[in-house]
């Protein structure tokens, strides 16, 4: 194996030191030669090299000896890497880029993990990679993964998209384990905006949550709200049949079942009564979803694409209106031809 | 716009006689036989010994097809009976067994014929002949039909008011002493490959081969100079696998002997008068994979510019038949008319005529040149990435640490390319006051009759195809605004003059030329009345401007496509019900 041969040998940088970027580099480093970690403090950098974790993120899980934290992007980049492992929220992807491009000499394959869109644009996240980087082999990692599961050694899978076979090969090369499968697809835009999406339908599952109702209603919830999403990727060019993977349907259960995901947190304290400024300031890691809801919502109004769940996720977090309030004129509103 | 001498062209064309520029494409005819004997070798190669039965199967299915429907006329039925021969000979032997005929000697056979059909000749007597018989034919043509109107100062009329050759010219005559340009021109008329290897030869860039349709050899006067200025035969209708790689085989081979190469992206001529959007991605790839085998090969200019040219006519020769095509086929470009009235040597001279007796022009823009991949490229070859940043081919041609071709990747750089020279067509358009014209009366006519499809608003009463002209100069204003504030975002390019605030003055333009070359008019006005006889013919000139977002209605051509977008196409299954 050749292929093999050659990722296990490679260079890889992470960039990004949240809870996912550190799990993704843990797993990586069993499969190649050489973890760049890019952390952006400096302090971080420095507890992560002399501790073997990362403290602030992902406290219980021991990093590999192979992984090497540092904030200046010249020493991430030293001499070349083969891949790239793009682990940061969507709001800073296009600014990161910019300056990262820079370092890049388009022979590397970029793969990012990141669930969201860039707000106002509803670009996705390839699409920023690919206006900002001189480097063409783009694709993108998502699916069910919650990054403390996964960094626990759970069994777990994801996808991997790109356009190029080549990248979805050096993504199965570089993350596989006896732990974490690897699925090849090559429906970027599907895989993305599901991944972006069902972070909107995991502030309603949480709001829902909140109201205590039982498992007939959050399957109301989640197979609508599947439903909505597909129309709105399809609209934007993806395959519905996307839907029915990991990155679809495997996403959506998770996110929406686990008390562990930051959107749905949002919405289970939104059914509590809370602001949704509060919930978010009071918050250490991002939640996507909640700009994501704004600019999609947005988008598919002036479209006119049917997402009444997402309209209704907007007007609690926009509005400020009452979950009880938006469920009720769910409930109520007339069935569509 | 402050770069364009006032005659409308760029600068650096200088309408005289210019001398030849020597290319590669000098050497052509003594390597000929070598290039030949090469492109077989490599397109054998590339068939599977155990396959080639089954490809040459395939072929002679598909062949005796074209050939049974295919009558020929006077000039092309030696070109058939060869052929003829040929695959009669390729059936009885696939007939017999294996061990008395040899599947790999038929194949070879085969291959060697395509590409002795395909292959070019260069002979650059003929070029320096053409490159003065045609500006000497064009002031002749120009003279004797300007002499009815402006005798005896209409002498003075030249080429120059008539051809307007804007853009990227400097940076196409520097690319091509730094590498090989392929140039990838939009196609609307026959006329173009004309037109277009005399612009060449005005931008003073060595000679071009192109890829003309078998088609246009049929006359035997335009295929004595066209086999010998350095063209090969693409037939669409050949559509097997052993043709197709014999084709992509050549071009590449020719690309990689440095020869400046002109191709179609869009296949045939656009049948809707739109602008090419999808491309043919076959012989395109051709250019990376010259780019990929060049580098390998450490050729001393490597590298292989991509340079899209967008020519505007206010009319074209054969409208009717194309729309009438495409309205037919509704959308499926394979169809292919062989029987042409357009190459008629005097419709052409028609053509000319009428282009030379009237103030109508052509427009050619040279587009902003490009690499392999679609990115820009600078005066220097250089590659543009985003922030700054340089593109080295050789990074991005480089898998798993090896430079090396790599089918599924250089498909997809392909297909990008593919996406950004139809982005570039649609920028690099020039529009021209007889499109806007057509857009204009097409669409106010159009969303006077909501309800009816197109196929119905096409066959309306002559009373209902007309309007008052005061009431169409308000909505033309409204379309001119609409098209300027486009223009302005770099949408696409104005012509000199739609630069105006008069909106009578363009119209008038716009109408006079549209209604010179073809018999009903395609725009009349009259009595303070708008009307046109042709509607089909409208749609094809306001089609120039399909693919802009400029139709306020839904349910005409490219914007009733991209509305339904949005309805969920993909959505075959009712998934979504």
């Amino acid at each position: 194996m050749i292929e093999k041969d050659f990722w296990h040998n490679s260079k890889v940088a992470v960039i990004g030191g949240g809870a996912w970027g550190t799990a993704l580099a843990n797993l990586v480093s069993k499969n190649c030669l050489d973890v760049r970690f890019w952390v952006r403090n400096e302090d971080q950098a420095r507890a992560i090299n002399a501790t073997r974790t990362n403290q602030q993120y992902l406290p219980e899980i021991p990093l590999s000896e192979k992984i090497h934290a540092f904030t200046q992007l010249d020493r991430v980049f030293e001499g070349g890497v083969n891949a790239v492992i793009w682990a940061l929220p969507s709001s800073v992807c296009r600014a990161q880029a910019k300056i990262i491009s820079q370092y890049i000499n388009g022979e590397e394959i970029i793969l990012h993990a990141t669930k969201g869109i860039e707000h106002g644009t509803l670009k996705r996240v390839t699409e920023i990679l690919r206006e900002e980087l001189p480097c063409p082999r783009i694709g993108v990692l998502s699916g069910p993964n919650l990054a403390h599961e996964v960094a626990k050694g759970e069994p777990a899978a994801t996808v991997v998209a790109s356009a190029f076979q080549e990248v979805i090969d050096a993504g199965q090369a570089l993350f596989v384990t006896d732990r974490f499968r690897i699925y090849g697809e090559t429906d970027v835009i599907g895989v993305e905006w599901a991944g972006a999406l069902k972070n909107v339908l995991a502030i309603a599952s949480g709001a829902l949550d909140g109201l205590k109702y039982g498992w007939n209603t959050r399957a109301l919830l989640l197979t609508r709200g599947l439903a909505e999403i597909v129309r709105f990727s399809v609209a934007m060019g993806g395959r519905e049949s996307t839907f029915l993977g990991l990155a679809g349907m495997g996403d959506l259960l998770a996110t929406c079942s686990s008390p562990l995901s930051r959107n749905y947190r949002v919405g289970l304290r939104l059914a509590q009564g809370e602001k949704v400024d509060a919930i978010l300031t009071s918050m250490e890691s991002v939640a996507e979803g909640v700009r994501t809801t704004e600019s999609v919502w947005e988008f598919a109004r002036a479209r006119k694409i049917e997402m009444p769940i997402t309209e209704g996720v907007y007007h609690l977090i926009k509005d400020g209106a009452s979950v009880q309030e938006m469920l009720h004129q769910l409930m109520t509103r007339p069935n569509v031809e | 716009m402050s770069t364009e001498s006032p005659t409308g062209s760029h600068p650096a064309i200088r309408f005289e006689q210019v001398p030849v520029v020597e290319g590669p494409l000098s050497s052509l005819n003594e390597n000929r036989a070598k290039i030949l004997t090469d492109v077989s070798k490599i397109t054998l190669s590339e068939f599977d010994k155990s396959s080639v039965e089954l490809s040459l199967g395939q072929a002679l299915y598909s062949e005796r097809i074209r050939l049974k429907r295919d009558r020929g006329n006077i000039f092309t039925r030696g070109r058939l009976k060869e052929d003829r021969k040929l695959w009669s000979h390729v059936q009885s032997g696939l007939l017999r067994p294996v061990a008395e005929v040899d599947r790999q000697e038929l194949m070879e056979r085969v291959v060697a014929h395509y590409a002795e059909e395909i292959g070019g000749r260069f002979d650059p007597a003929v070029y320096r002949f053409a490159t003065r018989a045609v500006p000497w034919g064009f002031s002749w043509l120009l003279n004797a039909a300007s002499v009815k109107r402006f005798l005896p100062w209409g002498m003075t009329q030249s080429l120059e008011s008539r051809l307007h050759i804007l853009g990227e010219v400097p940076s196409l005559q520097k690319l091509s002493q730094k590498g090989t340009i392929l140039l990838v021109p939009t196609h609307q008329s026959n006329i173009d490959s004309m037109l277009i290897g005399y612009l060449v030869y005005l931008m003073s860039t060595p000679p071009m081969a192109y890829g003309a349709g078998l088609n246009l050899f049929s006359n035997p006067f335009f295929s004595y100079f066209m086999r010998r200025l350095g063209t090969y035969t693409v037939d669409r209708q050949k559509s097997n696998e052993i043709y197709k790689h014999t084709l992509k085989n050549y071009s590449t081979r020719i690309l990689r002997e440095g020869v400046h190469s002109i191709f179609f992206p869009g296949g045939g001529r656009s049948r809707s008068g739109a602008i090419e959007s999808k491309l043919k991605l076959g012989l395109l790839g051709t250019a990376l994979e010259a780019q990929i085998e060049n580098l390998k090969a450490g050729s001393p200019k490597p590298r292989i510019f991509v340079v899209p040219l967008v020519m505007s006519y206010h009319f074209v020769l054969e409208a009717s038949t194309l729309i009438e095509d495409y309205l037919a086929e509704a959308g499926k470009h394979r169809f292919i008319i062989t029987d042409d009235e357009s190459w008629q040597p005097t419709k052409v001279l028609h053509f000319f005529w009428k282009i030379f007796s009237s103030r109508a022009g052509i427009t050619a823009r040279v587009g902003r040149p490009l690499d392999v991949f679609g990115n820009f490229v600078d005066d220097d070859g250089e590659a543009l990435g985003p922030n700054g940043t340089h593109i080295d081919p050789v990074r991005w041609l480089t898998t798993r640490g090896e430079l090396r071709a790599e089918p599924q990747r250089d498909r997809e750089y392909t297909l990008e390319l593919g996406r950004k020279i139809a982005e570039r067509f649609h920028r690099e358009n020039t529009v021209l006051t007889s499109h806007l014209v057509a857009f204009s009366l097409f669409e106010t006519l159009r969303r006077k009759y909501p309800d009816l499809d197109l196929y119905r608003f096409l066959r309306l009463s002559h009373a209902q195809r007309s309007m008052a002209y005061s009431d169409f100069l308000l909505q033309a204003e409204i379309h001119h605004k609409h098209v300027r504030e486009a223009a302005d975002r770099g949408e696409f390019y104005l012509s000199e003059e739609l630069q105006t605030s008069n909106v009578e003055a363009w119209v008038a333009d716009g109408v006079a030329q549209l209604g010179l070359l073809h018999e009903s008019g395609v725009a009349k006005v009259r009595d303070g009345v708008i009307w046109t006889d042709d509607l089909n013919l409208l749609y094809y000139y306001r089609n120039r401007l399909t693919g802009y977002s400029l139709s306020l209605l839904a349910g005409t051509g490219e914007n009733m496509k991209k509305s339904s977008i949005f309805l969920g196409q993909n959505d075959r299954k009712g998934f979504l019900a």
